[in-house]
């Protein structure tokens, strides 16, 4: 994660735990720019947590709430 | 099913380790303990065992007891659209008990000096104190159709619980006829208690409506739900979040 002062100019998650499916790995490479996009999205809203359906393990990789805990936004 | 909790702490000039380490180490221990008991994944979980009739009541750990009298209140505030022992495969207290356990685990920190603090257990979130002195928390609530997206922002005094089944397919039973039907696509409930909210949620995201109306009427809880077409409805005071920060009244 990069940080200018107050401002978040860029945030990368490395890889998702997926179990090691090649087909959801390609899915997760699709994906993961969207959710880091996404995440800094919520964090620009100025908010401290995600609220939604109730998320498996492996859901919460995935979920806005993951990737503002594993960004550590 | 596992899942993930996850606690949010905040004070002014840092947090000691040594010191909160404690707190949160009783913090876990509390979950793990009441997971231990009621989660209905694990065959020899107390309530697993009062399901299938091996114990009584009386011979379950007092905390279920505790949890199927609120759960009894639940149901009558709901309209019996939060319905535990219409559940199949017996009473099954599962929608109160993970905002109940997450909102007693966060309790466990109270002690600990902090300015704020949050719990999130997969999505029910419960709170005390604030972000950061003159500011409330600001909760997130996800579109159920784009769950990277955020609906709405609320600002959160004690704890919101949403249902929803966009996460993990239709789980949600309608105690009336059984059926795995939903009338909204996200239902979201504020409220002084996460278990209580979290069993509310349930109910509204079954009925929709009906229990938003009976939410309306109850004191100190709020409401929305989100429709398949995205559109919203609340009830009259939901404390949704202007833009910008917001300063604690």
């Amino acid at each position: 994660m990069n940080a200018t002062g107050h401002q978040i100019t860029k945030v990368s998650i490395g890889s998702l735990n997926d179990g090691g499916n090649p087909q959801s790995q390609y899915i997760d490479q699709q994906a993961i720019p969207y959710l880091i996009q996404q995440a800094m999205a919520a964090h620009g809203a100025n908010i401290q947590g995600v609220s939604g359906a109730s998320y498996t393990s492996a859901g919460f990789e995935r979920s806005l709430q993951g990737a503002l805990t594993q960004l550590g936004l | 099913m596992g899942t993930v909790v996850t606690f949010d702490v905040y004070r002014r000039g840092g947090i000691d380790p040594t010191e909160f380490l404690a707190f949160l180490a009783r913090a876990v221990d509390s979950l793990h303990h009441d997971d231990k008991v009621f989660s209905t994944w694990k065959p020899e979980s107390a309530v697993n065992r009062l399901r299938r009739g091996e114990i009584t009541l009386g011979e379950a750990p007092a905390e279920v007891t505790e949890v199927l009298e609120a759960c009894r209140h639940a149901r009558e505030v709901s309209g019996g659209w939060f319905d535990p022992w219409a559940m199949p495969g017996g009473v099954d207290p599962t929608g109160y008990v993970k905002g109940w356990a997450a909102q007693r685990a966060l309790d466990e920190l109270r002690g600990a000096g902090l300015d704020g603090a949050m719990v999130n257990a997969a999505g029910d979130i419960a709170c005390f104190g604030v972000p950061e002195p003159g500011h409330v928390f600001r909760v997130g609530v996800v579109r159920p159709n784009a769950p990277l997206e955020l609906a709405c922002v609320v600002e959160l005094r004690a704890a919101i619980a949403t249902s929803g089944t966009y996460e993990r397919g239709a789980h949600l039973v309608n105690p009336g006829s059984g059926e795995h039907r939903s009338a909204v696509a996200s239902a979201s409930v504020t409220g002084p208690d996460l278990g209580l909210a979290d069993a509310l949620a349930t109910a509204l995201c079954v009925a929709g409506a009906p229990v938003l109306s009976l939410i309306d009427g109850l004191a100190n809880y709020e409401a929305f739900t989100i429709d398949e077409r995205g559109a919203l409805c609340s009830t009259a005071a939901f404390p949704f979040a202007h833009s910008g920060a917001s300063r604690a009244s």
